[in-house]
């Protein structure tokens, strides 16, 4: 009797965990779990590219004009991700290709986050407290989406690799040719002045419009969508 | 200008003759002098060339001194003299002409802008020229790419600007721009200017803004549609346009702006018929800059409503046509909504007894049918509950103040008897005998009266004689009373009594029918008046009193019924009167009231038991404590 009893009990336990089979994640399509399309991700990710262009906008205005009103900032500094080699036209950019292009997208925002958490560091640990305070949180803010946005354009990219048309190698290369991110902006040691910010900040503002129009041209390139 | 230094020169020269008076002269000439010293400075403030007017003032300064240092004594000889001044004059003017010209001021740059973000153009502002043909040219660096170049293109912008080409443009680069006027003597470079092509982007306005009214039947909106500038290039989606459009109305002098996205239409919905609108349309890649608005599209609505009035007429005056229906119904039934709506509270009626037949007064055939319904009703009901008003008679007892005035024929009972009033007029609905009354017929109260008075005593019959005496008197007519075995048994009953109340004026007699079977339902009791007293009581006959089958019947159960109260004594004391006995009736009464409540005997009164009752005297009723009173 109690074998009997002990037998069932099993028997219902793996009925009912072949019947709680249903993972929170969809494998494949199933009825009922929304997968997005490849065009909702594009969506998503050129969005938020947006704001983030906006914010790095808003930030370097706001510094410039705090620190350095006379605006003759007609300093050369260079960027740090002056090695990677980047589009600078329409033409370059669609004669590039998807698989370059996404690499090219990759790199730029892996080698922003460091720097961006960096300067949120230096900035609330800046004398000028009433200024950098409000625009640490900023800071803070833009180093979280960019690091959203480079785990969305990662995921386009598995996307496409799923449709074939991307190639799989991409996104794995390592960059050796950039020079440590902390060193460039921030090379002196213990003092850290409103000048490096503001380069670094100038320098994000025009890496995060490249991103920005690098992913449209890769949505339409990509999909013959109607917006485009 | 030196024309007039010339001119004014010479003038000077031909003051200066002999004739004219010294003083004269030195006046005119600290005049001329003065302007003269001063007239430089004036043209270096208002002009540009600060170097030419210095000069300029320098060499005046110096012309003079010569002239003023003309002697005027002499003529002849100042005559050869001013020749020679003026050929100086001269020669010192030209040498002023030449030295105006001047390396060129310095040229400034306005500014750049790139419509599509795959060329741009830069303008600049040259600056005097110095009085020489001057060229302006302008250098450029860039950032990765060594060297300085120069603009490719001068013309393709017009005067002042340099187009760069798509070869030329690079985005997200730095460009640091220089312009250079020359000319032979010398050269002016303006102040850099650092560009970044991402930063100055600003689009053409948008092209062929239509206006279409749409739907006029149904909602009419305006639908704006308008296409993208032709040198952008959404379609690899290297720029996003953004629109926005305004739009006004005739009269009005303010825009109402509207957002259109990146859709290149959009409807306007609140649109009034008969008026014109004028919409502008703008755009703008990315987020740069906005560009001008387009030029101004106008467009009437048509006027709509023209269409729509006619029906909105017709539909109105349905409305009110309906209205004023429904109003005069509802004037016209206004009797039957006022019964439908407030229905009257029903008074209480008899079976059997018709009072429309009562109303048009005592005729025979009434009276008989009355009396024939009658006994019909005693074998049916098992009580029977009359309201009369009854006010007290004239013994000791004043007439109750609200017997109705409208009642002229007041009987007034001797002291045996008490007559019943037929004040009813003013409590319509409580008495079905109200309708008797209206009538005016005053024995047809008490005919209903004496047959209503079942319960009444023996003596009772005395008081239906009473009453009959009474109406008698006042109408002098005789009067055939319908006397049922009612009254057969109300001779038996001698508690129960009408008993007229002071306050309400109800009088509630209620019948028991225990006596029915006793009662013989066919007969028909009828007395005649045999005469009238002088009192106002009526003397029946009575025919049936030795009849055989009287029934003696002596109530000893009680026969609830209604007492009139004579007085109240105290708080909680009522006098009840009984009516019994007249010496002039056939009937004695006699019989004791008992009563079983501590009320004090009244004073006595020949003639009256009272009966005292515990009652309240809340409502004019008082219930008979049941008396063992019998006949």
């Amino acid at each position: 009797m109690d074998r009997n009893l002990f037998a069932v009990l099993i028997l219902v336990y793996l009925e009912l965990s072949m019947r709680a089979g249903t993972s929170p994640v969809c494998p494949s399509g199933q009825a009922g779990c929304h997968v997005p399309s490849l065009a909702d991700l594009f969506n998503r990710v050129i969005q938020q590219s947006s704001r983030v262009h906006a914010i790095s906008s808003d930030l370097h205005s706001e510094f410039e004009q705090y620190f350095f009103p006379s605006k003759n900032f007609l300093g050369k500094g260079k960027c740090h991700t002056y090695g990677i080699m980047t589009p600078a036209d329409k033409e370059n950019a669609q004669r590039l290709g998807r698989d370059q292009l996404t690499e090219v997208i990759l790199r730029l925002l892996g080698a922003w986050e460091d720097p961006l958490s960096q300067l949120y560091h230096s900035m609330s640990q800046d004398q000028n407290q009433d200024f950098n305070h409000y625009s640490s949180n900023k800071a803070l803010e833009i180093s979280d989406m960019v690091h959203e946005l480079r785990d969305g354009v990662t995921k386009v990219a598995e996307k496409m690799k799923l449709l074939g048309v991307l190639g799989n190698y991409v996104g794995y290369t390592i960059p050796e040719t950039l020079p440590p991110s902390s060193a460039f902006y921030f090379n002196k040691k213990g003092e850290v002045t409103s000048m490096d910010h503001l380069v670094l900040l100038y320098c994000f503002r025009r890496d995060s419009n490249k991103v920005k129009n690098y992913l449209r041209i890769l949505k339409c390139t990509t999909l013959p969508v109607l917006d485009c | 200008m030196i024309t007039y230094y010339l001119a004014v020169q010479m003038c000077f020269i031909r003051m200066g003759r002999p004739q004219m008076y010294r003083k004269s002269r030195l006046q005119h000439a600290n005049i001329y002098w003065l302007f003269m010293l001063f007239s430089p400075h004036m043209s270096y403030v208002f002009g540009k060339n600060k170097v030419h007017s210095q000069v300029t003032g320098f060499c005046h300064l110096i012309n003079h001194m010569l002239v003023m240092s003309l002697p005027f004594q002499d003529t002849q000889l100042s005559g050869m003299r001013r020749d020679l001044r003026l050929a100086l004059l001269l020669l010192l003017s030209a040498a002023l002409e030449s030295n105006s010209m001047s390396p060129p001021g310095k040229p400034v740059l306005l500014g750049c802008r790139s419509p599509e973000k795959e060329t741009f153009t830069c303008w600049w502002e040259p600056g005097p020229d110095g009085g020489l043909p001057t060229t302006h040219r302008l250098y450029y660096e860039r950032e990765r790419l060594e060297g300085i170049h120069e603009c490719p293109d001068y013309q393709s912008a017009g005067k002042n600007s340099c187009f760069f080409d798509k070869n030329h443009t690079s985005i997200w680069v730095d460009y640091f721009l220089t312009v250079v006027a020359f000319n032979d003597l010398g050269n002016a470079t303006s102040d850099p200017l650092k560009m970044d092509v991402m930063e100055i982007v600003k689009p053409d306005p948008p092209e062929n803004v239509t206006l279409l009214v749409k739907d006029i039947e149904d909602s009419p909106h305006l639908h704006v549609g308008w296409q993208r500038p032709q040198n952008t290039d959404t379609e690899s989606g290297w720029v996003t346009i953004k629109y926005k459009l305004r739009v006004k109305q005739e009269n009005n002098k303010k825009w109402k702006e509207y957002m259109s996205g990146t859709q290149t239409h959009f409807s306007l919905y609140s649109v009034s018929p008969g008026v014109e609108y004028s919409v502008q349309v703008r755009c703008r890649l990315d987020h740069g800059f906005w560009s001008e608005w387009s030029n101004t599209s106008h467009v009437k609505i048509p006027d709509y409503l023209q269409d729509k009035r006619p029906f909105g007429i017709l539909v109105s005056t349905l409305c009110v046509i309906t209205f004023i229906a429904t109003m005069c119904i509802l004037v016209m039934k206004r009797k039957y909504l006022k019964k439908c709506f407030l229905p009257p509270v029903p008074g209480p009626k008899i079976t059997g007894v018709d009072f429309t037949l009562l109303k048009s007064g005592p005729t025979e055939d009434a009276i008989n049918s009355l009396n024939q319904n009658f006994p019909l009703m005693v074998a049916w009901k098992d009580q029977m509950e009359d309201y009369l008003i009854v006010t007290e008679n004239d013994i000791g007892l004043e007439p109750h103040p609200f017997i109705s005035q409208k009642r002229k024929n007041r009987s007034m009972f001797s002291s045996s008897g008490f007559c019943f009033h037929s004040e009813i007029q003013s409590q319509d609905s409580r008495l079905s005998l109200n309708e008797q009354e209206k009538a005016g017929k005053r024995n047809h109260e008490i005919q209903q009266f004496v047959k209503s008075n079942k319960s009444l005593s023996g003596t009772s019959l005395s008081n239906i004689e009473q009453t009959q005496q009474c109406s008698h008197k006042q109408q002098g007519t005789i009067i055939n009373f319908g006397i049922t075995e009612a009254t057969q048994q109300s001779r038996s009953h001698h508690d129960n009594t009408v008993k007229p109340l002071t306050d309400s004026g109800y009088v509630d007699i209620r019948r028991h029918e225990e006596n029915t079977e006793e009662v013989d339902v066919k007969t028909l009791q009828y007395s005649r008046v045999k005469e009238m007293n002088s009192d106002n009581t009526l003397i029946l006959e009575k025919e049936n009193v030795s009849r055989p089958g009287y029934m003696d019947v002596q109530r000893q159960e009680n026969t609830e019924g209604y007492s009139r109260v004579k007085e109240v004594e105290g708080d909680s004391m009522i006098i009840v009167q009984k009516q019994i006995l007249s010496s002039d009736t056939y009937y004695k009464e006699t019989g004791n009231n008992s009563i079983d409540c501590d009320l004090q005997m009244p004073r006595g009164l020949t003639g009256f038991s009272k009966v005292g009752v515990c009652a309240e005297l809340d409502s004019g009723y008082v219930d008979t404590i049941p008396v063992t009173h019998l006949m």
